[in-house]
């Protein structure tokens, strides 16, 4: 009842950003449950949008669906950006917590089901001719939801949007420098294993 | 009892039935579906003779570097090594050697013949390489004229000119590929005169490199490649006076890029169709631009890497084929571009090639010189290989039902053939049938066909239901203004009741 009811609010807070962030972090309108539903509907929509897009504007090859890489492409991004978000705006004396963020941010996800969703249905049923439609709300959803990360983290941390611009600048950058930690990470552990395992190769051919 | 009887019947039957449709062509059959991905298929074309000096009783071909195919179907050879023309006949024997023109009364050979073309009215053109000119004989190999090197201001005056191969269109302009032009093709008009260069791509304004050339040093200027327009090694012409060019110049990235983006730019193409003025018009609305193949294994491996286009063979139809000599693959494309059949590789069995350097057609009967094997091998159609090209002929003729009836007969031989799909489906788009038009444009992967289907389709749904679809809205409009209202009044009324209670 209460995911239902914080789902609901979400309507009214893709139209009324500024409130509606407000209220999701201070009335404790928005709660981590349905913040997960929220991304895993985002992943459900991704994954029905690469099955079910009509022919004329869908090139993937629809038997090769891999369902773990199509839920990892949107769950990684998400993290990801939360993560940096908590990184950088502790720093930046940001008022909101790792479970603010990411509540914000999944709720700023919203757009993209509600017009992706009808865009499956759409591209059923429109020709190559009326394809620009379809690429518009396409582009929207991306805009609509990118606008509302931006004001949702400007509001949680009570940036001003001059402050968010530049934050927002640099949880992308620091996105990519946790990628490019992890795979050092991972292909210097390789390396060490690797290493490892010649020695006691080596040991076990001379003895 | 008698179950087991009829099953060891059927075991014995079947053990003892030789295998059908066997293949034996020592190459892969194969074509790309939409995704690349190379798709086995029935053999279009299978070797069925070798021709070489001892088949023609005379001396072995010494490095031979063209051939043509004349008119009265004779194949004229340009056997290199030998400095000699051999002109064989329609049943594969031999017609006659030309080995020498008596030239104003003085006896005259060629030195290295690299290149020849038969015109339509039986006039030899011989590209004679090493004396750097252009001989030209009547039918009966008598000499005519001869074209020597170009003479022109913009020419540099140590110009070495060895032209390898020619052809010549109906109004008897002479267009040459000469080894080391990166400018095109020389244009000779009927006298033999310099014209110009003609078909070179354009040279198309590039901001990367403009950004990367303005912050460079003058050393690294330097030591960037220069961009070189194309320098084509080989040229045949079409019914129209349209030259079909091949050249082996373009970067490899350029081709990988081409493939990748389905690029129909004419500067990432190995095979061009120039027109008069020299600007590429070849269609590529097949899958992937005409490149030959378009996924290979990378390095390491026995058929890795790019095909390399040398030759190329036009068709009264418009249909071309291009040879790759690295792979000793023969790729064909119909009129708009899209891959018909692949056949041939290297190797040294029959139907195989080591260095195959030039490619003809004669009597729907492909012909392939070896240039290290000194050797003609002779392809003829096999019943699908007929099937598809009658099917792409009839289409290019109007005559769709006919064409559809072959591809259908085409899809029971090959269930993958993409383009089957697509020529029944333009059928019955033809027909008004959009329903079975969508299916099969859908199992042709073609999308903008599809789409048209479509739309027709969804014309029709709509027009046969336009009652209902006017109804249907009707119903909803008068159903939400009752809803409102209703919605109003309950307002209304707990406003009263409030009212009241108050």
């Amino acid at each position: 009842m209460e995911v239902l009811q914080s789902l609901r609010y979400s309507l009214y807070l893709i139209f009324h950003p500024f409130d509606g962030f407000w209220d999701l972090k201070h009335e404790k309108k928005g709660n981590l449950k349905t913040a997960m539903l929220i991304v895993a509907m985002v992943c459900v929509t991704f994954i029905l949008r690469r099955q079910l897009t009509g022919f004329i504007l869908n090139e993937v090859k629809l038997r090769e669906l891999n369902i773990i890489v199509e839920i990892l492409s949107v769950a990684l991004p998400f993290f990801l950006w939360c993560v940096a978000n908590w990184c950088l705006t502790t720093l930046m004396d940001g008022e909101g917590s790792f479970k603010d963020i990411v509540i914000t941010s999944a709720y700023a996800l919203i757009p993209i089901i509600l017009i992706n969703l009808p865009l499956i249905v759409f591209s059923n049923i429109i020709t190559l001719e009326e394809a620009a439609f379809y690429r518009f709300f396409d582009i929207l959803a991306i805009v609509w939801a990118g606008v509302l990360l931006f004001l949702g983290t400007s509001v949680v941390h009570q940036y001003s949007l001059t402050k968010t611009f530049l934050t927002s600048i640099c949880i992308v950058i620091g996105m990519g420098l946790i990628i490019f930690i992890a795979l050092l990470f991972f292909s210097l552990l390789q390396q060490m294993f690797s290493f490892f395992y010649t020695i006691y190769k080596e040991v076990a051919l001379r003895l | 009892m008698r179950a087991r009887r009829i099953l060891a019947i059927v075991f014995i039957f079947v053990l003892l039935c030789p295998a059908v449709a066997h293949a034996d062509e020592p190459y892969s059959n194969y074509n790309y579906d939409f995704w690349g991905t190379p798709i086995p298929a029935p053999a279009a074309y299978v070797p069925s003779r070798i021709i070489d000096g001892r088949a023609l009783d005379i001396d072995n071909f010494n490095k031979p570097s063209d051939l043509f195919t004349g008119p009265d179907n004779r194949l004229y050879v340009a056997d290199s090594g030998n400095s000699r023309i051999v002109v064989i006949n329609e049943n594969w024997e031999l017609d006659r050697i030309i080995d020498g023109f008596d030239k104003n009364g003085v006896r005259d050979t060629f030195r290295n013949p690299q290149g020849l073309f038969v015109t339509p009215t039986g006039e030899i053109y011989v590209a004679d390489t090493d004396n750097s000119r252009i001989v030209h004989l009547d039918p009966d190999g008598k000499f005519i004229r001869e074209i020597g090197p170009p003479v022109s201001d913009i020419i540099p005056a140590d110009f070495k000119y060895y032209p390898t191969a020619l052809v010549v269109d109906k109004a008897n302009r002479i267009y040459i590929v000469a080894q080391g032009v990166n400018q095109g093709l020389i244009e000779l008009d009927h006298n033999g005169d310099f014209v110009g260069y003609t078909g070179a791509s354009k040279v198309k304004f590039n901001l990367i490199d403009y950004t990367w050339k303005m912050i460079a040093t003058d050393e690294q200027r330097e030591r960037m490649v220069l961009f070189v327009p194309t320098e084509y090694n080989n040229i045949d012409i079409d019914n129209d006076g349209f030259l079909y060019v091949t050249t082996g110049t373009i970067a490899l990235e350029d081709i990988d890029y081409a493939i990748r983006t389905r690029s129909k730019d004419d500067r990432y193409a190995p095979v061009r169709k120039l027109n008069p003025t020299g600007t590429d018009v070849l269609r590529r609305n097949g899958y992937f631009p005409p490149v030959g193949d378009v996924s290979f294994r990378s390095r390491g491996y026995a058929e890795a890497g790019h095909s390399q286009l040398y030759d190329v063979c036009v068709e009264d139809s418009g249909i071309y084929s291009v040879l790759d000599k690295k792979k000793g693959r023969i790729f064909t494309y119909d009129t708009d571009g899209n891959l018909l059949y692949v056949f041939g590789g290297i190797g040294n069995r029959l139907g195989n090639f080591r260095d195959p350097v030039a490619l003809d057609i004669i009597n729907d009967q492909f012909v392939v010189l070896d240039f290290n094997m000194a050797q003609i091998t002779v392809f003829e159609p096999t019943e699908y290989g007929r099937l598809v090209k009658e099917a792409v002929e009839l289409h290019l003729n109007g005559k769709y039902d006919e064409s559809a009836a072959r591809w259908e007969q085409v899809l029971k031989y090959n269930a993958n053939c993409e383009l089957a799909y697509i020529g029944m489906g333009k059928a019955y788009l033809r027909k008004d049938d959009f329903r079975n038009a969508m299916k099969y444009f859908k199992l042709g992967n073609k999308r903008d066909y599809y789409s048209k289907a479509f739309d027709l389709y969804r014309q029709e749904v709509i027009g046969d239901n336009f009652g209902l679809v006017v109804a249907g809205l009707v119903v909803l409009y008068i159903g939400s203004r009752v809803l409102k209202r209703i919605r109003v009044r309950k307002k209304a009324g707990l406003k009263a009741m409030g009212k009241v209670e108050a």
